[in-house]
């Protein structure tokens, strides 16, 4: 076979670990004998104690909605929502679970997709929750997506996490959620994170103005000068840090430490109005620059940027193996692709 | 601490970077140089509890205990060392 038209993400031309669905390509992996990663076997044990943890991180956090739950001004919580089926379900929990006030933050990248905004209007109607969408200028977001699309500028550990442009998605919703926070005095900040993108000791943490400050930092200087002053205006202003240095939220990413199953997830959010979108790619129910962000990481790196992720889920046993591998392993969607280099004229 | 640092060492290296070949300065700041994001914090904190069965407080999760090889082995061994105390004064 002429190895020019193997396909850099095909299972079949790659060694995958027997336990989990990393592959030979992810960067420093090793195998052993019975063909299981240094992931699987650095996991074992913290994956046997598990079940206990989670279920003393629910209690932790019945606890902490009791202390601040109806104290705060406006709202108990703000919830950054995507309009996928994690952070619905999220929102849902919230609401169902804990009759908290919500507000519903939706970053708008201008690649959300119709069908995701559907769904927010559903389950917030359904829920009762206020929602507010914020969309910076296109201009800005479209130099952001052709500068990440081109260059590998983040770090590293996160690469190894996530595509250049999720990257710079995510630091957007995570300032602007942390910030909104800030200035409306709302305790919690609630994330849809899936069981497999954050650790569940962080599942309930109050965020760290230090730690903050100085990551924003980093991920500002990994930008370019042309973008660098415009992007700064969305992070948190160094004055906050002293100002509202109480008013930082404490995060919670729930489904880390909730049962998580799919199938169910799905038909518990078809019950409130909510749709499965059929337009998008596997990975990513919500947004349409998705499966080019994949391809361009994918063609760069050689591994899947939510291989890390789907790979922890199976590891966890949330996921069957069978489907990590068809989610990570089947070609992007080529019209997806298109559709998103045209817009961004790359 | 020599031991506790060699482990750091190698948790960092086999997750957080592309090429195990490149030597991490024992002083280097993690978070400034980017060798280290938010979630890699995170992801810090759960391997330094599990194999270390200690419990690291939010307030305790800040650039001066995790900034560096050396903070971060300096700040376990502080806490193995306390937990030895609490244990004996039991
Ligand atoms: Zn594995």
């Amino acid at each position: 076979m002429n190895p020019t038209t193997q396909r850099p993400n095909d299972p079949t031309n790659l060694r995958l670990c027997v336990r989990c669905i990393l592959p030979e390509t992810f960067p420093n992996i090793k195998f052993d004998t019975e063909g299981i990663c240094n992931h699987c076997r650095q996991e074992e044990s913290a994956l046997a104690k598990a079940p206990a943890k989670k279920a003393d991180y629910r209690r932790k956090l019945d606890d902490l909605i009791a202390s601040v739950k109806g104290k705060a001004p406006s709202y108990d919580a703000i919830m950054a929502y995507s309009g996928g089926k994690d952070s619905s379900y999220t929102l849902k929990l919230l609401r169902e679970r804990y009759d908290l006030r919500v507000l519903a933050l939706t970053f708008d990248n201008h690649f959300v997709s119709p069908t995701a905004f559907d769904n927010i209007r559903a389950v917030t109607d359904a829920l009762g929750v206020d929602h507010i969408s914020f969309n910076p200028p296109w201009p800005l977001m479209k130099s952001l997506f052709r500068i990440t699309a081109r260059d590998d500028i983040f770090s590293a550990a996160t690469l190894l996490r996530a595509s250049s442009i999720c990257t710079a998605c995510i630091a957007f919703v995570k300032s602007l959620t942390a910030k909104t926070a800030i200035e409306m005095s709302i305790p919690l900040s609630a994330f849809g994170w899936s069981p497999g993108q954050a650790p569940i000791q962080s599942a309930i943490m109050k965020t760290n103005a230090s730690l903050i400050r100085q990551n924003q930092k980093a991920l500002i200087n990994s930008l370019p000068d042309t973008v660098q002053v415009q992007m700064k205006s969305y992070f948190i202003p160094d004055i906050y840090y002293d100002l509202y240095k109480d008013r930082f939220p404490t995060n919670v990413h729930p489904l880390a430490f909730f049962d998580y199953d799919e199938e169910r997830i799905k038909i518990e959010l078809e019950g409130i109005g909510w749709k499965a979108p059929t337009n998008t790619d596997t990975n990513s129910t919500n947004c349409l620059l998705n499966a080019y962000a994949n391809q361009v990481h994918l063609e760069r790196l050689k591994f899947h940027p939510y291989v890390w992720e789907i790979a922890n889920m199976v590891r966890q046993g949330v996921m069957p193996r069978a489907e990590g591998i068809e989610k990570i392993y089947s070609p992007q969607n080529s019209e997806q692709v298109e559709y998103a280099r045209k817009k961004l004229e790359l | 601490m020599e031991q506790i640092r060699k482990q750091i060492t190698e948790f960092i290296t086999t997750n957080f970077l592309f090429d195990e070949s490149i030597t991490l300065g024992v002083e280097d700041s993690l978070l400034d140089t980017g060798v280290i994001d938010s979630t890699g914090v995170l992801e810090l904190v759960a391997f330094i509890e599990e194999t270390y069965g200690i419990k690291i407080e939010d307030e305790e999760i800040v650039p001066e205990n995790l900034d560096s090889i050396n903070n971060i082995s300096l700040y376990i061994s502080q806490k193995l060392s306390q937990l030895t105390a609490d244990k004996a004064a039991n």
